[in-house]
C-alpha cells in the first residue's frame, strides 16, 4: 500500500477490447449510432479529423438524446470550423430545442468567416425567432462589420423583440455614434413600454453614465 | 529596438515576416492548442530565428518546411520546448491540494472495491512540481495512504520539462514554498542551491509525453480518479478548451474530479461537468 512506484504501474491502464468498429470514417460514421452513449462520442471526437463528416454530425445532432454526445458533436464541428459546419448549424436556429439552437449559436459566434456572409439572410429571415439568433451571433462575432449589422437592425428591423435584443446587445458594444439611431427606437413604437426602458438602459451604459 | 548596431561580424540577418509568422502560429495552434496573440510576436520570432541558426536554415520557408516534414518529429519537438511556458514550483496553489487530502480522495474511495488502485494524473506536469507536490502530500498529510494503492502519472507535451522532472533536481525558487521539514526529509542539498528529491519518490510518479490536443496521445490515458490540469487551458482559444474539456472527461472515472488553475472555469468551457464546491477548493465533476 503507498504510492506504486514506477516499475510496477501496468504499462496500459485500460483493458484491450474488441473492436467493434473500424477507426476510418466508415467506422466511425456507423459508430455514431452505436446504442452505447460512450461509443457514439467517441465516434462524435474522433470524427473532428473528417471535414467529410459534417452533414453527419449535424444529422445526428438532431436525434442524439445524450448530451455528453452532443458536446462531442459541437466540439468536433467546432475543430472542423468550415462552411459547411455553418451551412449545417444554421437550421438548427428553426428548432424547437433551446439546447441545440443555444449550442449552435455558440459555434457559429466562433467561425466569422463562415459566418459573416451569411449574416445578411439570417437578418432578413422572415421568423423573427431567427433572426434574434442571428443578433446573439452578432454579439460574440469576431467580425468588424458585427456593430454595424446590429445597428442596421436598430433601424429597420419590423419586430420589437428584435430590435430590443439589439439595442440590449449593442448596450455592451456600441458607440456614441449610435445614439440617434438606438434614440428613434422609441418613436417607432411608441405603444411598446418596454421600449422606452431598453433605450435608455442602453443609452446610459453606451454614453457611460449608468 | 532596431537592428541599426554595427554587427560584429556577419551574421546573416534572419527574419520573420508577418504573412510568415500567421503561417507558423496556425500551423503551431492546430498541433498544440496553443494560439499566440500579437503581442507574443517578439517573443515567437526570437525563438524561431534562434532554432532557424541552430540547424542552419537562412529562410523561413525552408526551414518551416523541414519542421513540418521532417519523419521524426524532433525539429517540432525543440520548437515545442522553447515556445511554452513552464512556470511551476512546489506546493503552488496548496490549497487545492487540501481538498484533495481532505475531500476527494475520501470520496473516491467510497465508490471503490477495496483494494482498488486510486489513479491521479497530473497534466501538465511541466519539471515536476505539481505531480511530486501531490506525491508529497499524500504521504504526509493523508491517513489512509497506508491502506490503499495510489499511482500517480504525469505528462506534459514538453520533453525537455520530462526529462527534468525525471532527474528530480530542483532550484531554490522552486522548493520555497515547501515546508522546511519537508525538504529536509526528502530533498537533499546540492551546491547552487539546489535540491535532489530521494529515489523513492521519483520512483513514485511515472512521467510520459503527452500532448492534451493529439487524441493519438490521449486515448490510451484513461480510468483517473482525480485529474490536475492547472494553467494549461490559459493558453489554449476555446475551440482547444472544449476539446482539452472532453479529452479530461474521457479520462475520468464516473464521479472523478478535474482540478484547474486558480483563473480557469470550467463552467466557462462546457457543461460536461458538476461544480462542486469544497471547503478548501473549487472542483469539477464528472457525473456518477
Ligand atoms: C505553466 S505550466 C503548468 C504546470 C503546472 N500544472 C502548474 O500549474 O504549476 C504549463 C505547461 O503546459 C505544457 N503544455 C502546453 N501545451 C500542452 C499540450 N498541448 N499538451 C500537454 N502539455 C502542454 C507546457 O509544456 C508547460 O509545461
Amino acid at each position: 500500500m503507498g504510492l506504486v512506484k514506477r516499475a510496477e504501474h501496468r504499462a496500459a491502464p485500460s483493458r484491450p477490447h474488441i473492436r467493434k468498429y473500424g477507426r476510418d470514417l466508415q467506422g466511425l460514421l456507423a459508430q455514431l449510432h452505436d446504442d452505447q452513449a460512450k461509443a457514439r462520442r467517441w465516434a462524435a471526437r474522433d470524427l473532428a479529423a473528417h471535414t467529410e463528416a459534417v452533414s453527419a454530425l449535424c444529422e445526428r445532432l438532431q436525434v442524439e438524446p445524450d448530451p455528453t454526445v452532443r458536446e462531442a458533436i459541437f466540439g468536433s464541428l467546432l475543430t472542423i470550423g468550415t462552411e459547411a459546419v455553418a451551412e449545417g448549424l444554421i437550421p438548427l436556429l428553426r428548432g424547437e430545442d433551446a439546447g441545440l439552437r443555444n449550442g449552435a449559436v455558440e459555434i457559429l459566434q466562433q467561425l466569422p468567416d463562415a459566418v459573416g456572409h451569411r449574416i445578411a439572410a439570417l437578418l432578413a429571415d422572415s421568423d423573427p425567432d431567427v433572426r434574434i439568433f442571428a443578433v446573439d451571433i452578432l454579439q460574440d462575432l469576431a467580425h468588424p462589420d458585427a456593430p454595424a449589422w446590429m445597428l442596421a437592425v436598430v433601424e429597420a428591423d419590423e419586430h420589437v423583440n428584435v430590435v430590443t435584443t439589439a439595442i440590449d446587445r449593442l448596450a455592451e458594444v456600441g458607440t456614441p455614434e449610435m445614439v440617434p439611431a438606438i434614440q428613434a427606437v422609441k418613436d417607432r413604437f411608441p405603444n411598446e413600454p418596454f421600449v422606452g426602458f431598453a433605450v435608455d438602459t442602453a443609452l446610459k451604459r453606451i454614453l457611460g453614465n449608468g | 529596438m532596431g537592428h541599426s548596431g554595427v554587427a560584429r561580424e556577419s551574421v546573416p540577418e534572419i527574419r520573420v515576416t508577418d504573412a510568415e509568422f500567421e503561417r507558423f502560429r496556425d500551423y503551431f495552434y492546430r498541433k498544440t492548442g496553443i494560439r499566440f496573440e500579437d503581442s507574443k510576436r517578439y517573443f515567437v520570432d526570437k525563438r524561431l530565428i534562434q532554432r532557424m541558426r541552430q540547424v542552419g536554415h537562412e529562410g523561413f520557408r525552408e526551414y518551416f518546411a523541414f519542421v513540418r516534414f521532417q519523419a521524426s518529429g524532433k525539429e517540432f519537438q525543440e520548437l515545442v520546448n522553447l515556445m511554452t511556458v513552464n512556470e511551476t514550483y512546489f506546493f503552488r496553489e496548496e490549497y487545492q491540494l487540501k481538498c484533495m487530502v481532505n475531500a476527494l480522495m475520501g470520496e473516491v474511495l467510497h465508490h471503490k472495491r477495496s483494494g482498488e488502485t486510486v489513479r491521479i494524473w497530473s497534466v501538465p506536469c511541466s519539471t515536476g512540481e505539481e505531480p511530486y507536490s501531490i506525491a508529497l502530500y499524500l504521504l504526509e498529510f493523508w491517513d489512509r495512504i497506508d491502506e490503499v494503492d495510489v499511482e500517480i502519472v504525469a505528462s506534459d507535451i514538453d520533453t525537455q520539462a520530462l526529462e527534468k522532472a525525471r532527474a528530480g533536481v530542483f532550484s531554490r525558487r522552486s522548493v520555497s514554498h515547501l515546508p522546511p521539514w519537508i525538504l529536509k526529509k526528502y530533498f537533499e542539498p546540492l551546491a547552487g542551491g539546489y535540491h535532489r528529491l530521494c529515489d523513492d519518490l521519483r520512483a513514485s510518479v511515472d512521467f510520459r509525453r503527452v500532448n492534451l490536443c493529439d487524441p493519438r496521445d490521449t486515448r490510451g490515458m484513461r480510468d483517473f480518479d482525480v485529474i490536475f490540469c492547472r494553467n494549461l487551458l490559459i493558453y489554449f482559444d476555446e475551440a482547444s478548451q472544449r476539446r482539452a474539456a472532453e479529452t479530461l472527461y474521457d479520462a475520468l472515472n464516473p464521479g472523478g474530479f478535474v482540478l484547474l488553475g486558480h483563473s480557469e472555469s470550467m463552467s466557462r468551457i462546457t457543461s460536461l461537468f458538476k461544480v462542486r464546491r469544497f471547503e478548501d477548493a473549487i472542483v469539477y465533476q464528472k457525473p456518477l
